[in-house]
């Protein structure tokens, strides 16, 4: 319902800059997902959004009204915004019903309005019942509720919301992603959501970007990210993923760390390379292009975990138990590999990594 | 291995303790009781006894040893070697002298003598006869003076036994000559008296331990009221010995009684706690929890209940007497008014202006905010007292420095004012100026610990900042507004500097000046202070009640782990105009009379101006420090200070880790003790103490270091805990575990660990009980004595009876240490804490 037009925006607190020119467009309607590790600047962008903090550069539109940038700036109580913050922020002195009541208080709705809309969204998020009671006697789960209540009572525009999953327990945590994503979809509004979460934004979103150290490293489809990464960080931060050092050329890539064995490859890429792939991208086969000694196996249920020592290095693989029945650890195994992502290999690798260790 | 052993050791005591343990707890508490029922059969005697002091009473008992001693070990054996006839003249001597000397006491002692001889008959009477001479003799017999009692004494063994044979021989006739030393001392009396002084001098001739005797004699004559209860005496004395225990117990039964009462209280009190446990063992900390409760029962609990009940029992029966007396007084009444007028005045213009400012300095982007924040903070930190020099100073309507200035500015006539200080306005201002800060520190704290999401979810469902201020903040605020608003209006109504300053002078008097007045009345002065401390302690109480029990359970914003970093409000086109305002304040309530001080310092006349001629001068500050007694009330007030923060902060530290690491039961009962007694009202803790200290319950501690240093423990040890606990709360308890599980010991951990991590607190703990200890007046008012003045009260004295410039050159003098001590004190824990 509405679009968001952010140009140019650069975010500094003091000499510490926590946005670098952010540039992007989110359309009407669409669920985009700043996603990245804490401390990355997603929180900073939404605040920007919502207008907590004012950019030190750049201009920010929503619904082509600049709100944002040079000398304009529309405080955050008359942009018509929805917000769910990350410790829900119910107020303790109010019962759930004047809670989620305000923001018509506050437009001067009359009361017969007011209570028609407060029991429809207390009737979407499931809540109804409870109109009357206060924060305390609630649980985390329905304070979350009556925090999305709020955000939606008076039908804003667009919503925004700050890890508002963060502080429940994993079980709640998976159905209220799909209640959330449910309620995007009947409103049809457009929903900017930040988490430190991959799953969750895999899950909901149309669009992701994926954010570090203030740089958006790329953004796209749940499925373009995963499965054509940019560089080695967002191959890494979006499910697992193992490095390897190689060098590529006529067709195959050699593995100097793993007795200069080699796999086939027909990209671009020459020289020194990094091939990044997923663990449940290399299996056990007859006839495969690695082989080594199956050093350690962990059963984890659905799948085993597996080590793999090829050369000097440890593969990790992913199988599910058919492939291997009869393996023993200590055996030689042949492996396969499908889906590699290959990167230039700038030495930057290590340095992009340790920000999430 | 080794814990192996231990735990089926443990195992195993948990099998055996129980009986044992609750054995040994019946034994402690009957011995308790014991105690009890023997001190007040000892209380029942001495009362009975009409004696004034229960020492006077014990030495009765000293003294019947003393005699039973001298008549079984010396004169026994001499009388026996008598001849009859000269023994029969002898006792016939000692019976007409026994009937003169308490003749000479009491008409009809004839009467009163067969009565102590109770008909014995024979030996024994003539025994008792003796015995009764002795005693009646050692107390009021002849005078023998010091010179002849040395020159008997020295006389050689081997002479002595003559020496008393010729004495007695005198006795019997009246002819006989006496030796010397005898001659000396009978001097030329003749007949009967001649006779009494013989004796007397042979009593003195067998008394080896004269010095003992003689201050027991001194004791027992203090404890007398009169004659008849002296004879009472010489007949106990003369009937014999008792045993020590009982004489300890009759000389010592309010101790007693009172020592038995804690006894049995603590057996009682661990059985309880025991009793949740199930287990049945001793737990060292319980020990320090029964001794900690035990301090504060003896000089907390005991002094205020002991208050009420002779405010409402004045005379061992329930009358509302003291209170129609008081109260039917109109200058007590004003008192009342008074009190509550400006205490409510100060509550509600403290809060106004804490409020805001608390907002302006906590979330708006006010110029120096931190600056402020820090100068608010520190207000709090300056006695009272000085605060109320400074004004004075400032607006006593003669010369007062604004007043002068007003009258130049609107040219008004020379007459007095415009303003006023010595009026309930005045102290009211003077209070708000003083007591502003805690509502501002309790106000601003609530507001910093507050989650800014809860605001900012305002904001984005089109809240203006004021709607936001009005709708959410205020509101979510409230409990931590009221009670700030009560710590005011509590510390406002029981403050004695600034009434005693202000109020005094202008006939404004106050619940608290009153009391003090009352005190210096003596007996009857006492029982009204009760009354009217009294009603200050149920106020107070109330209040506590209020704000710890009603207020807490709505108390919305609780400290959590997470830093927040509250939204900072944009001010914008206000933003220089609030700023110059709340300079403006700070000018005013701080800067203003800090100077006055400073300058009046260096006045010869306070009405004039520093920079006039001739009137700057160093001397008040060399007088000052030059003097004696001012030096010494300095140390008192170092020493009394560092004592009390020291043993403070011990406390402090293991009450912090029973409560933070403990889930020993009863653990609340001290932490609600020493609430208590911070809320208390400092002059009805002084005056508690002054009612039961001076030795009617057996601790006499009046008049000494002692009762001061507990009086400022008990105000200001909750402030130290408070700091510690709320330290320790901070460190998680698995950084203990994770020491303990690399093998350090228990002693270990706590210093290497837990010690380190909350040192700051604890020093800050330990300057927070410090300060207020160091510049106290309200208690030591009505506690100090010639040689336990402090510097507070010698300032005060200075201000009343001495000399204005000194006084405030010593008040600067007590302004630096406080700054240079928080100035210590943030060094010291790295900036973490000031005050």
């Amino acid at each position: 319902m509405a679009t968001v037009t952010i140009k140019h925006i650069t975010k500094a607190f003091g000499d510490n800059v926590v946005l670098k020119e952010f540039n992007e467009t989110f359309q009407e309607g669409e669920f985009i997902t700043l996603l990245g590790p804490s401390g990355c600047g997603k929180t900073t962008m939404l605040r920007i959004i919502a207008g907590f903090e004012k950019p030190t550069t750049g201009e920010l539109y929503i619904d082509d009204q600049l709100v944002s940038g040079g000398k304009t700036f529309i405080p955050p109580e008359k942009r018509s915004i929805g917000m769910v913050f990350q410790s829900y922020a119910v107020w303790p002195h109010m019962n759930v019903f004047d809670n989620v009541a305000y923001p018509l208080t506050i437009k001067k709705v009359n009361k017969a309005e007011i209570k028609k809309n407060v029991e429809r969204v207390l009737e979407i998020v499931h809540l109804s019942q409870y109109a009357q009671r206060f924060p305390n006697q609630l649980s985390g789960g329905q304070q979350q509720r009556v925090a999305l209540a709020r955000a939606l009572v008076a039908a804003p525009k667009l919503l925004l919301l700050d890890e508002p999953l963060s502080n429940l327990d994993a079980k709640l945590r998976e159905s209220m992603r799909f209640e959330i994503k449910e309620i995007q979809r009947q409103l049809g509004i457009t929903v900017v959501y930040v988490t430190h979460d991959q799953t969750e934004a895999m899950a909901m979103s149309d669009r992701i970007f994926l954010i570090n150290r203030g740089v958006v490293q790329q953004s796209g489809t749940p499925q373009e990210i995963y499965n054509s990464p940019a560089n080695q960080f967002v191959a890494d931060f979006l499910g697992k993923v193992d490095f390897f050092k190689g060098e590529a050329k006529d067709g195959r890539i050699v593995f100097p760390g793993m007795d200069h064995q080699s796999i086939p490859y027909d990209g671009p890429r020459t020289g020194k390379v990094e091939v990044a792939v997923r663990p449940e991208n290399i299996y056990f086969t007859e006839n495969g292009v690695l082989s080594g000694v199956l050093e350690a196996q962990y059963y984890l249920g659905d799948v085993d975990d597996c080590r793999v020592r090829v050369g000097d290095t440890l593969v990790r693989v992913i199988a599910n138990g058919y492939e291997f029945k009869n393996l023993k650890e200590g055996q030689k195994v042949s492996l396969g590999v499908r889906d590699i992502m290959v990167f230039e290999d700038d030495g930057l690798l290590e340095q992009m990594l340790k920000i999430q260790t | 291995m080794k814990n192996a052993v231990a735990m089926q050791d443990k195992i195993q005591m948990r099998d055996r303790t129980p009986i044992i343990t609750k054995v040994i707890l019946t034994c402690v508490f009957a011995l308790g009781l014991a105690i009890i029922a023997m001190g007040y059969a000892g209380m029942q005697e001495y009362s009975a006894s009409g004696f004034s002091s229960e020492s006077g009473y014990g030495a009765v008992y000293v003294l019947s040893g003393e005699v039973a001693d001298a008549w079984s070990k010396k004169l026994e054996p001499q009388l026996a070697a008598l001849a009859a006839d000269e023994r029969t003249a002898l006792d016939e001597a000692v019976s007409h002298l026994l009937l003169s000397a308490w003749e000479s006491q009491k008409k009809g002692a004839s009467a009163d003598v067969d009565a102590a001889l109770e008909g014995a008959q024979g030996p024994a009477r003539s025994e008792l006869e003796y015995k009764l001479l002795y005693a009646t003799y050692l107390v009021n017999g002849p005078k023998v003076s010091t010179a002849n009692k040395k020159a008997i004494a020295a006389i050689p063994a081997q002479r002595a036994t003559a020496f008393r044979q010729a004495l007695l021989a005198g006795i019997i006739d009246d002819g006989a000559a006496v030796p010397e030393e005898a001659a000396k001392a009978v001097g030329d009396l003749t007949g009967e008296e001649r006779q009494a002084m013989l004796m007397q001098v042979y009593f003195v001739s067998n008394d080896a331990s004269n010095s003992r005797a003689t201050d027991q004699v001194n004791t027992l004559k203090k404890g007398v009221r009169d004659k008849a209860v002296q004879l009472h005496a010489f007949r106990m004395i003369a009937k014999g010995e008792v045993s020590w225990i009982w004489q300890l117990v009759v000389s010592n039964s309010r101790t007693a009684i009172l020592v038995g009462i804690i006894i049995a209280l603590d057996a009682l009190l661990l059985a309880l706690l025991m009793m949740g446990d199930k287990t049945w063992i001793v737990d060292f900390k319980w020990i320090i929890i029964l001794l900690i409760v035990d301090f504060l029962l003896l000089f907390q609990l005991m002094p205020l209940i002991y208050m009420v009940i002779k405010a409402f029992f004045p005379d061992s029966e329930f009358s509302l007497e003291t209170f129609k007396r008081l109260y039917t007084y109109s200058l007590n009444l004003d008192a009342l008014k008074n009190t509550l007028i400006a205490a409510c005045a100060t509550m509600v213009l403290g809060t106004l202006l804490a409020f805001p400012l608390a907002w302006l300095v906590g979330r708006t982007n006010l110029y120096g905010k931190k600056f402020f924040r820090a100068l608010f903070v520190l207000t709090y930190m300056v006695p009272p007292y000085v605060g109320a020099m400074a004004w004075l100073r400032l607006l006593n309507p003669n010369v007062g420095t604004i007043n002068q200035w007003m009258r130049v500015l609107f040219h008004l006539s020379d007459a007095p004012g415009p303003l006023n200080v010595y009026s309930l306005p005045g102290m009211i201002w003077v209070l708000t100026s003083f007591y502003y800060p805690y509502a501002f520190i309790t106000i601003s704290r609530a507001m910093e610990k507050m989650d800014p999401s809860l605001e900012e979810a305002s904001r984005i469902s089109g809240g203006t900042p004021l709607k936001t201020l009005f709708t959410v903040t205020l509101p979510m605020m409230m409990p931590s507004l009221i009670s700030g608003a009560l710590l005011v209006f509590v510390s406002a109504a029981s403050c004695y500097g600034i009434p005693s300053i202000i109020g005094s002078p202008g006939r404004v008097h106050t619940v608290t000046t009153r009391i003090v007045e009352y005190v210096a009345l003596g007996q009857q002065g006492l029982n009204d202070a009760t009354g009217m401390a009294v009603f200050l302690m149920a106020m107070a109480v109330i209040i506590l009640f209020v704000s710890d029990v009603v207020l807490a359970k709505r108390q919305y914003i609780t400290v959590s782990g997470k830093s927040v970093r509250p939204a900072i409000v944009d001010l914008r086109r206000w933003r220089i105009p609030l700023t110059v305002l709340v300079s403006l304040f700070a000018v005013v309530v701080i800067l203003i009379p800090f100077a006055t001080i400073f300058s009046t310092s260096f006045k010869i006349d306070v009405g004039k101006s520093m920079f006039q001629t001739d009137n700057f001068t160093l001397s008040n500050w060399k007088t000052v420090f030059g003097r004696v007694e001012t030096m010494n009330s300095l140390k008192n007030s170092l020493l009394f200070a560092a004592v009390t923060a020291t043993v403070g902060i011990v406390i402090a530290c293991v009450m912090s880790y029973l409560l933070q690491r403990t889930r020993v039961r009863g653990r609340k009962i001290p932490d609600f003790l020493i609430t208590l007694g911070s809320g208390t009202p400092s002059v009805v803790i002084a005056l508690g103490l002054i009612m039961t200290m001076k030795g009617n319950f057996g601790i006499n501690i009046y008049n000494t270091a002692y009762i001061m240093i507990i009086a400022y423990m008990i105000k200001y040890l909750m402030m130290g805990m408070r700091t510690v606990v709320s330290a320790m709360s901070q460190i998680h308890v698995s950084l203990e575990e994770c020491s303990q599980i690399s093998g350090a010991s228990w002693m270990r951990t706590m210093f290497k660990i837990t010690g380190p991590l909350i040192f700051p607190s604890i020093a800050a703990g330990w300057f927070l009980i410090f300060i207020p200890s160091f510049y106290e007046l309200s208690m030591t008012t009505l506690l100090y004595s010639s040689t336990t003045k402090t510097i507070g009260f010698q300032l005060y004295e200075y201000w009343t009876f001495t000399s204005q410039p000194m006084s405030c050159a010593m008040a600067f003098g007590i302004l630096l240490i406080v700054v240079l001590l928080n100035f210590v004190l943030n060094r010291l824990t790295k900036g973490e804490f000031s005050i």
